[in-house]
């Protein structure tokens, strides 16, 4: 790979941070100073007092025509992550190196002032993007008319709606013309209109071959858009491989290590799909769902719910149990429920979610383990629901024709 | 493609292989930035002149109200003192005031604005990438563009006052462009020690007001005898305010030395050629010092922001 290609390389990236208060006053400054003469200032790869990894060990690299997903709980370091690369932050180790000019799409807005006209505000949040007067004369009139509010931009921003704020936003990064690309979080601005025209943008940003970095929470994005992504988890890289497999680890550790509310006794231990690869929209899927019910004095009457959740959402689009089919558990013991779920859905990526059910009580008593889906294929359509549809075509019949002649 | 990777048993027990020294903290360097992002230094100028004089009564007025305040009561203290020794006040007097005042205005607004503008803008300091230094420098280049308001201003007052301009009044782009270069330096430190400590605002908004009074604004250095006179100089911003009056209301060519006569017909020096070079000593060393130290901090900026 030649020197000049733009590209990310990151290796051995280690961040430190310092929990709890630094002193931030003179007042607190001298004590400080004198602490320090008497004992010694602990060196950048080792912790402190109050001091935690933010980063640890992270390596990757991102060449160009590539997409990285970086996907993880908050605090995972994903946005500490960010800021070494876009040069916000030093690492304490190791070596982070962005080769190109970089555009960010982090905080779009931060630069806006409310006193300042849209007008103003885009050469000025243009200039703290990187962009010189020229290329922001030049695509003006583009920024103005992308975001949709050429009639208000010459009225102070701070009669904006946050909508509108978003949007002039949004608009000046996208008209960015970057080697090197880092997207935060911005893939929800605006209205619905308006956000599916940014990821389009955002799409075709990303489709020029420069390389890409995004960090969401919509792990759908994440799926369509990158190529290959990263789960950080306390500031580990614990997870290396493609969107999917990603996803799949993210969803399957949060769902499985949350704790469940109220105590039954019941444990789902272990939830197998015939097998891992996608599933076209319509298509059948299987599962074989284990777990044990303790020996007990007197039995709850739970039941086994499984339910479908869209990650792109977040909502559940499907739900059903074991007691909407009649089926009661063994009184103690163990147990396999087999479960086939026939995927009437839209592409995408669901999680298959497990959980015991009091229905007396109308709550959960434990979580089981959850398992993700990828959708993928089938016959194209439009809509949340796939309702296996059959068109075709019929000559009409004769007597229609003569009748209507 | 997939592979997960192990963690550790125990997260406390390692650490990271070697850290990487911290890059080059060269002046060059916080020059190449610094035209990269010239731009940004404009827009953020521009953007700090605007709201100045949006929704404000005074609008552009300000720019030379400001200074007007000053002058009004220096003229008022010179007027005191000048009724005490049964004396009259000179126009020349006044007009040395009167070019004392804005360049001391300018430096009060810059480094009061520059103080703060670090920490004003927490939001971009902490989430967005650009040198830092276009924060302060731009608080100042936009107090100096009040402040040329004000010179026109100021140059009106002068020719009221029957002051003529003479060859040595050129001496003062040279005498603003060590005050710019000293302001500049300042706001460079202050704005970044602002940042790590946020008593420092405070700090500076005491020396601010009591500067005035150790500050050669209002009256002439040797008004307090040869050692006093001398021990005022030493104040960096002495020798540039004394050098601008002496230059363009005095008439009188810096590269000469002067006398004055002070307190009990003593003889007292108003000015040596070098003043000039003490000033230009604090400006330069003031500037590059504080651009070095705070291009060093500025990659910690948004872990203390």
């Amino acid at each position: 790979m030649p020197v000049t290609e733009p590209g990310i390389e990151v290796t051995r990236l280690w961040k430190k941070f310092h929990r709890g208060p630094a002193h931030d006053s003179l007042r607190d400054l001298i004590p400080a100073l004198a602490r320090r003469l008497v004992g010694r200032a602990p060196a950048a790869t080792s912790l402190g007092a109050g001091d935690f990894w933010a980063l640890r060990d992270v390596t990757f690299s991102v060449r160009p025509g590539e997409a990285l997903g970086i996907i993880g709980p908050n605090g995972a370091g994903k946005s500490t992550l960010l800021k070494l690369l876009t040069r916000i932050l030093r690492p304490s180790a190791g070596r982070c190196v962005v080769r190109g000019r970089i555009g960010a799409l982090i905080e779009i807005a931060a630069g806006f002032h409310p006193d300042l006209t849209g007008r103003e505000n885009v050469f000025l949040q243009g200039a703290i993007m990187g962009m010189r007067r020229a290329e922001i004369v030049g695509r003006f009139d583009e920024i103005v008319e992308f975001s949709g509010i050429a009639d208000f931009i010459d009225t102070p921003v701070k009669r904006y709606s946050s909508g509108m704020n978003a949007r002039l936003g949004f608009s000046i990064a996208a008209h960015l013309r970057p080697e090197v690309l880092l997207i935060d979080e911005v893939l929800a601005v605006g209205d619905l209109a308006f956000q599916a025209k940014a990821f389009r943008r955002i799409h075709e940003m990303a489709g020029l071959g420069v390389p890409v970095v995004v960090v969401s929470h919509q792990l759908d994005r994440i799926a369509t858009l990158c190529t290959h992504a990263i789960l950080l988890e306390r500031g580990r890289v614990v997870r290396h491989g493609t969107p999917a497999e990603c996803i799949a680890a993210y969803v399957q550790g949060t769902e499985a290590g949350a704790p469940a509310p109220g105590v039954s006794g019941i444990r789902l231990t272990g939830l197998t799909p015939a097998s891992d690869r996608p599933v076209a929209s319509g298509e059948r899927v299987g599962l074989t769902l284990r777990g044990t019910v303790p020996v007990r004095e007197e039995s709850l009457g739970e039941t086994i719910g499984i339910r479908v959740r869209a990650l792109h959402t977040g909502q559940v689009v499907y739900a059903t149990g074991t007691g909407d089919w009649g089926i009661s558990l063994p009184e103690a013991g163990a147990f396999a429920l087999v479960v086939e779920l026939q995927m009437n859905l839209p592409e995408g990526l669901y999680a298959v979610e497990t959980y015991a059910w009091d229905p007396l009580r109308h709550l959960e008593t434990a979580r089981g383990p959850s398992r993700t889906v990828q959708v993928k294929g089938g016959r194209p359509f439009w809509g949340s629901v796939q309702l296996n549809s059959r068109l075709r075509l019929e000559a009409p019949a004769p007597d229609a024709l003569a009748s209507r002649a | 493609m997939s592979q997960p990777v192990p963690a550790p048993a125990v997260d406390a027990a390692e650490t990271p292989a070697a850290a990487e020294p911290p890059g080059p903290s060269t002046l060059r360097e916080v020059a190449r930035d610094l035209w990269d992002y010239r731009e940004l230094l404009y827009q953020l100028t521009l953007r700090d002149i605007r709201i100045r004089y949006k929704q404000a009564i005074m609008g552009f007025a300000w720019a030379v109200f400001m200074p007007m305040f000053v002058i009004g009561a220096g003229v008022l203290v010179r007027y005191a003192m000048a009724q005490f020794a049964g004396r009259t006040l000179a126009a020349d007097a006044v007009a040395g005031i009167a070019v004392k005042a804005l360049p001391w205005a300018f430096f009060v607004g810059a480094i009061g604005f520059a103080t703060t503008s670090l920490v004003g803008n927490a939001n971009l300091v902490s989430k967005v990438y650009f040198p830092r230094e276009v924060l302060p420098l731009s608080a100042v280049l936009a107090q100096a563009f009040d402040s040329a308001i004000g010179t026109l201003a100021l140059l009106v007052l002068l020719s009221l006052l029957g002051v003529d301009l003479g060859l040595t009044a050129l001496w003062a782009p040279l005498l603003a462009g060590m005050l710019l270069a000293f302001t500049a330096g300042a706001a460079l430190f202050l704005g970044a020690a602002n940042l790590f400590f946020r008593d420092v605002k405070y700090i500076v908004q005491v020396l601010l007001t009591f500067g005035i009074f150790v500050t050669p604004v209002f009256f002439e250095p040797a008004m307090f005898g040869p050692s006093g006179a001398q021990l005022m100089m030493l104040n960096p911003l002495a020798p540039i305010l004394e050098g601008l009056r002496l230059a363009v209301v005095a008439g009188h060519d810096l590269l000469a030395p002067l006398q004055a006569v002070g307190r009990g017909g003593l003889e007292v020096v108003a000015w040596s050629p070098w003043y000039l070079l003490y000033a230009g000593a604090w400006a330069l060393l003031g500037l590059f010092g504080s651009a070095a130290l705070f291009h060093r901090l500025e990659f910690v900026f948004a872990e203390y922001v």
